[in-house]
């Protein structure tokens, strides 16, 4: 007889509440990323700083077999592990530029198709609270964006032991394994929360890529050229890769690239936090209302 | 009994949706009938917990609808009115993410979804994404997500929209079959009067925010009002003005035959009375069941 035939049939398991309901939500966001186009060359690109990083790490401890290099000075300057290289990978230009990439790939239908396709009241249909979905969803970013961030900061600070044979990088800089946890944190709460913003105001998700994008380049241009008019450090406020730069420099206890307080930075990126959270908290629910 | 109400009230800003509505959801299929903007999807969101409502207390499987809606979302189905759908998956990936969500463990969520949408006959389309869907398959597959975690009491609203004749009748059967057989609990949201009548036994009708009337389909049929079935021939605009303030609700039918529900401490002779004063010929007089539809025009007033 065929599951039509006999009709409806009762399931014999029992529901589970579970402590983390938002799992499924990454899980599936995971899954629906690598199904895009060109995401997995995408975000093999994105590796590619890390790989460098790493191989510099190496190269570092076998300057001997690397003789030609210690010829060029900017290299061997490079090539000195501190945490002046943490920050340089953590803010160079490349890597955040990627990370908006990844951004574009995994965030931006994130909200956005939800809001399109109606779907918000599926998901609250279910025993699904507003911070189970958002965690759900700003997991899938904090997915891709560790694999960037804390996970190839781990791993230099993993291999600089191991290639040294020795604790002493650790015992100079015990405080870089808290920067490292620490900027990868802030660096994927920051965007977490620009992504889902953006990908809240709008239910095109073209329109969504075109506008994490756009505003993080655009705010980049902005600074430039009225850097460029006034002669001023800042209007740096008004980039967010700049900010983040600045916010890095004082993780990593570096120089800062601009002269304005890393404080007014950090303050910056917490307020669009601050106010992705209320505009998120007031776009997102089971069903729309118009009061 | 399955949920009820009290007192409750909602509103959009100024619009009241909701009067003081009183309800009492039994056991079975219970039919929530209205006409466009009565609030009917007002009552089943707040039932779910997407509305918090602005007065009122109410259960749904005796789990408060103020302060456990996880819990109620947890035991009961719901099918929404919009199409919805989350892009990028098929069938089955779609239903068992849903059972999942729910709290089903990912592989009897899986193999669960194979079952409710082969018993909602998508067992062909089920690879298929779901945005390729059409708008019949696409009520299924809300059907199929609403029913994935076997709830214990389902919330349809307007099940049929948007669904050929063949395509009703089917999702009416699944709902047949569901809660008749499978003892579960169908509160369906519609205002297709035939579509409640083929599959609920108890209606709630709900008109401009109010709960107009409720309880079994039978006795509200029979209660209160006779209905009788009349053609009269002349100029019957005063006679019919005088039949309404004598407290009778008048309902123009086809064919120029003239509804008239008569309350109960009317005689029907008083109607031949009133024909004479007003000269009106009474060609056809015949007493009539009340349906649905009579039901209906009656306690929302379409005249």
């Amino acid at each position: 007889m065929t599951i039509k035939q006999k009709g409806y049939t009762h399931w014999d398991g029992e529901l589970k509440t579970t402590q983390y309901p938002w799992t499924p939500i990454t899980k599936k966001g995971i899954k629906l990323a690598f199904k895009k186009k060109f995401f997995k060359f995408t975000f093999f690109l994105t590796l590619i700083p890390a790989i460098v990083f790493l191989v510099g790490i190496y190269i570092s401890e076998r300057l001997e077999d690397f003789a030609f290099l210690t010829q060029d000075v900017d290299a061997v300057s490079f090539l000195k592990i501190s945490p002046k290289y943490f920050n340089s990978y953590f803010t160079n230009d490349f890597l955040l530029f990627m990370i908006v990439v990844i951004l574009v790939f995994c965030g931006a239908g994130l909200i956005s198709d939800d809001l399109r396709y109606n779907s918000l009241q599926l998901y609250f249909s279910r025993p699904i609270r507003k911070k189970d979905y958002f965690l759900g969803k700003a997991s899938v970013i904090a997915f891709f964006l560790f694999i960037l961030t804390l996970v190839p900061g781990v791993i230099f600070l993993l291999m600089k032991i191991l290639f040294s044979g020795s604790m002493t990088f650790i015992w100079d800089y015990p405080w870089l394994i808290a920067s490292v946890f620490g900027y990868s944190v802030f660096i994927t709460v920051f965007f977490a929360f620009y992504t889902l913003f953006i990908s809240s105001v709008n239910k095109n998700r073209r329109y969504v890529s075109v506008l994490i994008f756009g505003v993080y380049v655009f705010s980049d241009i902005l600074y430039g050229i009225l850097h460029g008019i006034f002669n001023s450090d800042y209007f740096s406020l008004i980039s967010i890769k700049a900010n983040l730069q600045q916010v890095g420099a004082a993780f990593f206890g570096q120089n800062y690239p601009h002269q304005v307080s890393w404080m007014l930075s950090f303050l910056i990126l917490v307020l669009i936090c601050v106010v992705a959270g209320y505009v998120l908290n007031k776009k997102v629910r089971g069903v729309e209302v118009a009061k | 009994m399955i949920a009820d109400v009290k007192n409750l009230t909602f509103s959009y800003g100024e619009i009241l949706a909701l009067d003081n509505v009183e309800m009492e959801l039994h056991k079975g299929a219970v039919g929530l009938l209205g006409p466009n903007g009565a609030g009917k999807s007002t009552l089943i969101r707040i039932l779910l917990g997407f509305l918090t409502p602005d007065h009122g207390t109410g259960h749904v499987l005796g789990y408060d609808i103020q302060n456990q809606q996880q819990l109620i979302r947890k035991y009961v189905g719901y099918m929404p009115e919009d199409d919805c759908f989350i892009p990028g998956m098929d069938g089955v990936t779609f239903t068992s993410f849903l059972g999942e969500l729910s709290g089903m463990p990912k592989q009897e969520a899986m193999k669960r979804a194979h079952e409710v949408l082969f018993y909602v006959g998508l067992e062909e389309s089920r690879y298929r994404n779901v945005e390729t869907y059409s708008s019949g398959m696409k009520q299924r597959l809300k059907l199929a997500q609403a029913i994935v975690h076997d709830p214990q009491l389902i919330f349809l609203d307007e099940p049929t929209s948007g669904l050929d004749p063949s395509g009703r009748k089917e999702i009416l059967d699944l709902i047949l079959d569901i809660s008749s057989k499978r003892n579960i609990n169908v509160l369906i949201s519609s205002h297709i009067l035939p579509d409640i009548e083929s599959s609920c036994s108890h209606v709630m009708i709900l008109s401009e925010g109010k709960m107009a009337a409720q309880g079994s389909l039978s006795e509200l049929k029979q209660i209160d009002y006779s209905l009788y079935e009349i053609r009269t021939y002349g100029d019957d605009k005063e006679f019919l003005n005088k039949l309404k303030k004598m407290g009778c609700k008048i309902d123009l039918a086809e064919d120029k035959v003239i509804k008239v529900f008569l309350p109960p401490e009317k005689n029907h002779l008083e109607i031949f009375k009133l024909a004479q004063e007003e000269k009106v010929q009474i060609r056809h007089f015949v007493k009539s069941q009340t349906s649905l539809d009579d039901l209906f025009a009656r306690v929302v007033g379409e005249e």
